[in-house]
């Protein structure tokens, strides 16, 4: 896979551009009787200008895929897309992409299309999904009128229902990867913190196999529950 | 394989190589391959105690590197029933290399211990990097055996620095040996001899008998003492003025059995013999050394004839001088603690021999060295543990004997003192009282300390149970070995509080792995005697005692107790060799304080080293623990 992104690459740099069969884009897939030892998940990090996903616009998309429960590095994605007219002066100190990056980034239209079919319709996973989901369906929509709504767990939900114990001192990424011992090779790269939500989504899924939780449906069904008891203790 | 720029490959594939660079082997290879690694790299996650690599699995088809926490090896012990660690395996290494290489199944269940990421390649990767890769493909063959070689190197190569040469104690003899030595029979008169050394420009003749037995060696200088002390015309027949049974080695001896030959007996000649004890050929301590400007023998030989004492505190800063010699020219850690106490020895020697010219008591008497001394274990950081054996003249009481002793004593631990041999705080000297002791008393003395242990008493037997005579005659200490022996032997009870007492000191790798953690946080140090080497020591003494075995040089203990069967010979092997690499990690320490002018301690911070070290010694640490289990299992603690 990663060669492939290799040839997409030099095809782009070539000015080439990418042949997408945009009739027959994935279908996304839904929480069925899939095992969770053999299923692929994309786990999913972007990297954005802001936090408001009516104004602010996704500028890094970094995903990692897990198949049969372990992470294929050659199977990942790690884009920066081109949206020079974007003025991102207000996020460059945290994600530390300047607008020369931003420069060379890739066509948002291509790139978008090409995340689509490596996605392939596969579940989402995502630390505090919502923002990210919101901020990729939005674009989807935007840019490729996509409106298919793919399957999304949170991994920040997914922690906590099988660890519910866990002293963490927060519900940050960087408290369950410190709880964890993980090093992130660089926070606030999107790739690289799409690599710590799916080691974390690796010890999640170790002991849901323990639990006996088999299934993406179970899983779902599981997390369902989860937040529903949390929002029982809300009030 | 491609070769990108850096700054081409994805954020993950750039970390998992930075990470990688960290390890050996992989700091030695080339990033093309490093990213080959990455690229084709999955990662597995373990929680603590799943299994992850079990005989079970059939043929291993894929490799693993350590990327956080731990795995251990699991080896079910049968004949105790129950599970045993084997190894372990820590961030950044790789396994299982061996069942890989042989295609074939794990021996040895591996199991996660504490939350573990692993990344791993499949065959076809491995096999690609195997066949591309000169590093990697070294490391795969010759598995962890290549790492002890690189720290080794490493010991060499930095002392070797101001040194500039590369041959190695380790050759053997016959490398060094002159072959068709020059020989003559007993009955050519001296004369004649002396013309044959002269027209062969040599400084030794060989004395062979018909059947070319080495009978005796004749020098220049025998023949300085035999003209300077007029013992005889030149027509003297040879065999009157020769050295007789000169010492001899086999052919297969290396150079370093030579040089401690040598320097024991201030020869500077030895014979080379083969199976049937026939002459082929003559090392002197020039072809020993001439290359290596080791001048081991000449040095003992300068200490063994000092006539002042001032002359004997001069020369310490030489044997020091000699150590960075012999680490350079390959010596490993063993060979150089016996000659720092070979040194150590020749220098007791004279002091007390510069004594007895001065001022004899007249009453003849054993000198005792305990302690490292006594295991023959000292490095340049020491102090005086020594005592008095004596045989009680007829007609005097022992407290007589002490009044004329006990001053010659203690100028002689003055002397020592001055020599470098720090005054023993715990006054383990021969000038008390306590220490200069008749045979009798000695034995009534063992008595007490066996019989009646109190838990003070353990703490001397690191002291009084490794022991050693330096000077006098040696019989009277090995009869009194023998009767402790046979009482340790018998007493079960003691045995076990010697073993209680030897599980005090833990190897410190709790210590150690928190290390690993806490980068910013106050720096730990260990001591690598107290902490590294003494549960080897202690642990061995136990065994060594029980069983009867005399030596008290714990690396001869452990070899002794695998002859006899007490010890499994692999384990012996890797404790000897965990035991090496401590010493030799705390020699090197020594060497740098001293090159630095600081106080000597053996105290390190495992941050100073580099990972490769901090490896081995955590390893080693682990293999001291094995051998304490032994010990509690054995002792049932």
């Amino acid at each position: 896979m990663l060669d492939y992104i290799k040839q997409w690459l030099e095809r782009r740099r070539a000015g080439q551009l990418g042949e997408h069969d945009r009739e027959n884009l994935p279908t996304p897939k839904s929480a069925g009787d899939q095992l969770l030892s053999d299923c692929r998940l994309i786990v999913l990090d972007l990297e954005t200008t802001g936090l408001n996903a009516a104004r602010d616009e996704v500028i890094a998309i970094g995903a990692v895929a897990i198949s049969g429960g372990v992470i294929h590095l050659d199977d990942q994605f790690d884009l920066i897309l081109r949206r020079p007219e974007l003025d991102i002066s207000e996020t460059v100190l945290i994600h530390g992409i300047g607008p020369e990056a931003l420069t060379q980034g890739h066509e948002t239209e291509d790139a978008l299309l090409y995340l689509l079919e490596w996605m392939n319709g596969d579940p989402v996973l995502a630390y505090h999904s919502a923002f990210d989901q919101k901020f990729l369906e939005k674009t989807l929509k935007a840019q490729l009128g996509y409106t298919q709504p793919h399957l999304w767990i949170d991994v920040a939900d997914l922690l906590p229902a099988f660890f519910p114990d866990a002293k963490t001192g927060g519900k940050r990424l960087d408290n369950w990867a410190d709880f964890f011992g993980l090093e992130v090779s660089e926070r606030h790269h999107a790739a690289a913190d799409a690599l710590a939500t799916a080691e974390l989504t690796l010890v999640a899924l170790n002991k849901a196999r323990k639990e006996g939780v088999k299934t993406l449906k179970e899983l779902n069904d599981k997390l369902r529950y989860q937040r529903r008891l949390q929002n029982m203790h809300r009030f | 394989m491609a070769s990108n720029q850096d700054s081409n490959r994805p954020q993950n594939t750039r970390a998992i190589m930075s990470f990688l660079r960290e390890h050996a082997p992989f700091s030695s290879m080339d990033d093309a391959h490093l990213a080959h690694f990455a690229e084709h790299a999955t990662l597995r996650f373990f929680a603590d105690g799943d299994e992850v690599l079990s005989p079970d699995d059939g043929i291993v088809k894929r490799f693993y590197v350590v990327k956080q926490g731990r795995i251990r090896g699991e080896r079910h012990n049968d004949k105790e029933d129950r599970t045993e660690t084997t190894f372990e395996i820590s961030r950044g290494e790789c396994f299982p290399l061996a069942a890989l290489i042989g295609e074939r199944p794990t021996r040895t269940l591996h199991r996660a211990d504490g939350d573990t990421f692993c990344l791993s390649i499949e065959q076809d990767a491995f096999i690609t990097l195997f066949s591309e890769s000169d590093p990697f493909r070294d490391f795969c063959l010759r598995g962890v055996s290549s790492l002890l070689d690189q720290v080794n190197q490493r010991i060499q190569s930095n002392a070797m620095a101001s040194m500039g040469s590369s041959n190695s104690l380790d050759t053997p003899l016959e490398r060094y040996a002159l072959r068709n030595p020059i020989v003559c029979s007993p009955d050519l008169p001296v004369r004649k001899a002396v013309a044959r050394m002269h027209e062969n420009n040599v400084g030794s003749i060989i004395i062979t008998d018909d059947n070319r037995h080495p009978i005796g060696i004749f020098t220049l200088r025998d023949l300085r003492t035999m003209i300077a002390e007029e013992k005889g015309p030149l027509d003297t027949p040879v065999r009157q003025v020769m050295t007789a049974e000169p010492c001899r080695l086999p052919a297969d001896a290396d150079a370093f059995e030579a040089a401690m030959l040598m320097a024991e007996h201030h020869f500077a000649h030895l014979c080379v013999v083969d199976d049937e004890q026939r002459l082929i050929g003559v090392v002197s301590e020039r072809d020993l050394f001439a290359l290596q400007r080791v001048d081991l023998v000449n040095l003992a030989r300068t200490i063994g004839t000092a006539t002042h004492l001032r002359t004997l505190v001069s020369l310490r800063s030489d044997v020091s001088r000699l150590v960075d010699a012999m680490l350079a020219h390959g010596a490993d850690s063993g060979q150089v603690v016996k000659i720092i106490t070979t040194l150590n020895d020749v220098t007791v020697r004279r002091v007390l021999e510069l004594n007895l010219q001065k001022n004899d008591p007249g009453i003849p008497f054993t000198w005792l060295t305990f302690g490292s001394e006594g295991r023959q274990e000292q490095t340049l950081l020491t102090d005086q543990d020594n005592g008095i054996l004596f045989r009680t003249p007829e007609g005097m009481t022992e407290e007589q004997v002490r009044e004329k002793l006990l001053p010659f004593a203690q100028t002689v631990n003055k002397e020592l003192a001055e020599c470098g041999f720090t005054l023993c705080k715990g006054n383990i000297m021969a000038s008390n009282p306590k220490l200069c002791l008749s045979n009798r008393e000695w034995d009534d003395w063992f008595i007490r300390f066996i019989d009646a242990s109190t838990p003070q008493n353990l703490v001397y037997s690191s002291i009084f149970l490794d022991m050693r005579a330096v000077f006098g005659p040696t019989e009277p200490l090995h009869e009194l070995l023998e009767k402790v022996l046979t009482r340790i032997r018998k007493n079960a009870l003691f045995q076990k509080m010697l073993a209680g007492n030897a599980l005090q000191r833990k190897p410190p790798l709790t210590m150690f792995r928190n290390f690993r953690y806490l980068n910013e946080e106050k720096k730990h140090a260990l001591d690598l005697k107290r902490q590294g080497l003494a549960p080897f020591v202690e642990s061995v003494r136990v065994f060594a005692l029980a069983n009867g075995v005399e030596t008290a040089n714990t690396l001869e203990r452990m070899e002794e107790l695998a002859k006899k069967g007490v010890f499994d010979p692999k384990d012996a092997n890797a404790w000897k060799e965990a035991y090496s690499l401590i010493q030799a990690i705390r020699m090197r320490a020594h060497q740098e304080m001293l090159s630095r002018g600081e106080e000597l301690t053996n105290y390190i911070d495992p941050d100073d080293l580099n990972p490769l070290d901090r490896r081995i010694l955590r390893e080693s640490f682990r293999q001291a623990q094995r051998l304490q289990q032994k010990l509690e299992v054995t002792y049932q603690l």
